[in-house]
């Protein structure tokens, strides 16, 4: 019963990730400049919080 | 007799017009007042408690800035008829999607055993004990989805907004000089000069002001309230009074703590009102009631906003105007997250403090994301067409979202790493 139920939910993320496979917005210069700082940004953070995490250790 | 007839049709239109607003106003006056949720409380109690009315001035440059970056919100879900976490997924794809969706759940689960934890403490000063208090919240927000109608629920909602408004008598108690809040408070300054500390409650105060949850929130419930394009400029009146009566609650209580607290360390608001009960019996039940509404006013929020994610991503039914049975999923979600989360807070020895810690510094990963998705989405000509960002509104707009970004950042930052910036 658990398998077929992790199955049916990987099959459903599987179609979310289908359906929302191509970015709907343009892909301006601008717009790839934003989402490319902002993953800069998630990067640089995650790094602190690993940081801190091994310090606390 | 014309004069007579005249102001008989501005009396009809002005009615009009206030009839009119009474049924779409509620998305934004909802999440306004319930961004003073029982973090934000305790950080206004703080600053008044640290810094007299020194501050006040500071909050009212609050007003705008949660004006804007709210109105955004609106007319996005109004013009698109989608929640921020589908809009989100459909703008920049399925990456970014999962990305925002898995924070906002782990945020608003974190923050939502906050507000647990803000009630709980409240109704301790009257005796209640934190079982009890847990219970009853969960009785109580569960029979305000059961309805099955959006408009129950938003009403039962600004209800309890209304009873946030308990500190503006508090602080008439308490007899404030009003010509020190004037010149001490109204007039920019920096009290005892700019220092770390002062900067860590500014930081403090700005990270309270917008939330992650707040553009999820907004936006999915303009959407399930049915909202159209031709609504826009009440949706807009709707959000300025609720970002002025954000800010004019934060100050009152600042001037409560202010006049009374003054020089004293303060840790949570609970602590603020049993301080605040040994000066005046009413004006610490006041702080201590406005505290267990601000977080039951947050609870309600942050678990829809949670709820609406999940059914807009999955494809799951999910308006508060269906039933139980015809959204199963959705109300399934929303009473997990809150049964779970006001659990944590019976635990005994759960590492609380480590919690609300934690929920500033996972805001610090969410919240630019979703202003950076918000500003791009209303930028997008394709899908927002006439109501796209003009050039003013993506000056003011980018200017404050750069401004809160830096500073959400380095208040997380603070949090994480305490001697950072000595």
């Amino acid at each position: 019963m658990l398998k077929r139920y992790l199955s049916e939910a990987a099959e459903t993320i599987r179609e979310i990730n289908r359906k929302y496979e191509t970015p709907g917005i343009e892909m301006s210069g601008a717009v790839r400049i934003a989402l490319f700082a902002l993953r800069i940004y998630l990067v640089v953070l995650v790094c602190l919080f690993v940081y801190k995490f091994i310090t606390i250790l | 007799m014309v004069s007579l007839s005249k102001l008989y049709y501005e009396y009809r239109r002005i009615w009009k017009a206030v009839r009119l607003f009474l049924i779409i106003s509620g998305p934004g006056i909802v999440v306004m007042v319930a961004d003073n949720d029982a973090g934000g409380i305790t950080t206004y109690a703080a600053t008044g408690a640290k810094y007299g009315y020194g501050l006040i001035w500071f909050l009212l440059i609050l007003v705008p800035i949660a004006y804007y970056v709210q109105e955004m919100t609106m007319r996005l879900g109004v013009v698109t008829k989608r929640g921020h976490a589908e809009a989100v997924f459909m703008g920049f794809g399925s990456f970014w999607g999962w990305f925002s969706l898995l924070d906002l759940i782990l945020l608003n689960w974190l923050t939502l055993v906050t507000e647990f934890i803000g009630m709980t403490a409240a109704l301790e000063i009257f005796g209640v004990p934190p079982y009890l208090t847990v219970l009853a919240v969960c009785t109580l927000m569960s029979i305000m989805v059961i309805h099955g109608r959006y408009w129950t629920w938003e009403k039962i909602s600004l209800f309890f907004c209304a009873i946030n408004l308990i500190y503006i008598p508090g602080a008439f108690i308490v007899k404030p000089s009003v010509s020190e809040i004037i010149h001490t408070g109204i007039i920019p300054n920096l009290p005892g000069g700019f220092g770390n500390e002062l900067f860590f409650y500014l930081m403090a105060n700005i990270g309270t002001t917008i939330a992650p949850w707040m553009i999820y929130f907004q936006q999915s419930a303009v959407v399930d309230k049915g909202m159209k394009e031709k609504d826009i400029p009440w949706g807009r009146t709707d959000t300025l009074f609720g970002a002025v009566l954000t800010v004019v609650v934060a100050v009152f209580i600042i001037i409560v703590t202010g006049t009374v607290l003054r020089g004293v360390e303060i840790e949570s608001a609970a602590q603020a009102s049993v301080m605040l009960m040994k000066t005046n019996e009413y004006v610490g039940a006041f702080m201590a009631i406005g505290l267990f509404d601000a977080g039951l006013l947050g609870a309600i929020c942050i678990s829809l906003a949670s709820s609406w994610a999940f059914g807009e991503v999955f494809g799951w039914a999910h308006s508060l105007n269906y039933k139980i049975k015809e959204a199963p999923w959705f109300y399934g979600n929303y009473f997990i997250t809150l049964f779970s989360a006001g659990l944590v807070v019976l635990i005994p020895k759960a590492p609380l403090v480590l919690i609300t810690l934690f929920v500033q510094v996972v805001a610090v990963t969410l919240l630019p994301a979703a202003l950076v998705f918000l500003i791009l989405l209303l930028n997008d000509k394709k899908t927002m067409g006439e109501y796209t960002n003009t050039p003013w509104q993506n000056l003011v707009c980018t200017t404050i979202s750069v401004g809160i970004i830096i500073l959400s950042t380095l208040y997380g930052v603070t949090i994480l790493f305490p001697d950072a910036f000595n």
